[in-house]
């Protein structure tokens, strides 16, 4: 009973978050930054599950200076990363920012984050509607 | 085990038969291996790198910088892989070397590549050096980097190839992985290869 109400409260209050805007941000992550690196990675998969295009404009963290929106390519075995003015999510769709591809990508702090910290996120969007979403450190290639 | 099979399978076929070219998943072997030129490195200690410390063992090389975030501690964590891979495998003194080469010697200096490196595989060497220099080897393998403008004015990005380079224990350019890299096909190809050339020496 008790776990059927904390479900229920649990339910309640990711429909809540998700009132303002209906876009969804789940699954993040930042990569552990190697000793000695100057920027970090962070992934995430948008959904949208609106009947509307969306775009991801800007995104700002408490824990970096900067957040950038970038895209790693690899024309004829040349990797290059691509800086990116918005990220699109189709409607009823979703992007995967992952390794390789889309990702957010950040001056590493001062205080080296360490895997299991969490930092957060807050992604705006050309709707004007915001998400905040928690990223837990990972050591993770 | 099944990498253990297949090498029991090959040295079976290779003891009854001159020796075939390995069928390879990952792996793009050179017609014939290419004798590279000397060139003159700094390794992570700050000592010579030269075309001699890559004879004596094979070397899985690959280049890039250590500003890059996303491709290169993918592809860094994915040679690690490898290497834990081989470490099943293999006894210590056949183990290849991991090597990584910064193409960014303006903002990587040897002590950094130094903990940088051991992050993803705590026997990993890196080298850097003169532009020039990182060229002379580069140029011989076809390995490609350009720097491109970043988000910030005195920042820069690099282009570079993703591309994984297996020298042989004669110091010859002998196979290239492109990407997508996958670090058990890696590993099992790497193992075809080194007992196709000892089978053919
Ligand atoms: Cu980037």
């Amino acid at each position: 009973m008790k776990r059927r109400l904390s479900l229920l409260l649990l339910s309640l209050i990711i429909s809540l978050a998700a009132a303002d805007s209906g876009l969804m941000a789940d699954g993040a992550w930042v990569r552990e930054a190697p000793p000695g690196a100057s920027m970090m990675a962070a992934y995430l998969v948008i959904t949208n599950p609106t009947d509307r295009d969306a775009r991801l404009i800007g995104v700002e963290s408490p824990a970096f200076a900067q957040v950038m929106m970038h895209k790693s390519v690899t024309v004829d075995g040349m990797a290059r990363m691509l800086h990116q003015d918005s990220i699109p999510i189709p409607a009823h769709g979703s992007v995967a920012l992952e390794p390789g591809g889309y990702h957010l990508m950040m001056p590493a702090p001062d205080t080296r984050l360490r895997a299991g910290d969490e930092v957060e996120f807050m992604l705006h969007f050309d709707d004007n509607s915001s998400v905040s979403v928690t990223a837990v450190v990972r050591k993770k290639p | 085990m099944r990498i253990i099979l297949l090498l029991l399978a090959t040295a079976l076929l290779t003891a009854c038969s001159p020796p075939k070219p390995p069928q390879l998943q990952q792996a793009t072997l050179l017609p014939s291996a290419k004798p590279i030129a000397d060139f003159n490195l700094i390794n992570q200690k700050g000592e010579a790198f030269t075309l001699d410390d890559l004879k004596g063992h094979w070397t899985f090389a690959f280049f890039g910088y250590t500003h890059c975030p996303d491709v290169c501690p993918t592809s860094l964590g994915m040679l690690g892989r490898v290497m834990r891979r081989l470490n099943e495998n293999l006894q210590p003194g056949a183990m290849p070397q991991g090597l990584f080469v910064s193409v960014d010697p303006q903002r990587d200096t040897p002590e950094m590549l130094a903990k940088y490196v051991a992050y993803f595989y705590p026997d990993f060497i890196a080298a850097t050096g003169d532009p020039a220099e990182i060229h002379r080897l580069t140029r011989q393998l076809g390995i490609l980097y350009v720097k491109s403008a970043g988000d910030k004015d005195n920042d820069y990005l690099i282009d570079h190839s993703a591309a994984v380079v297996l020298f042989d224990p004669d110091g010859r350019f002998h196979a290239l992985f492109n990407v997508p890299h996958d670090a058990d096909k890696i590993a099992s190809d790497f193992l075809l290869i080194k007992n196709y050339y000892e089978a053919s020496q």
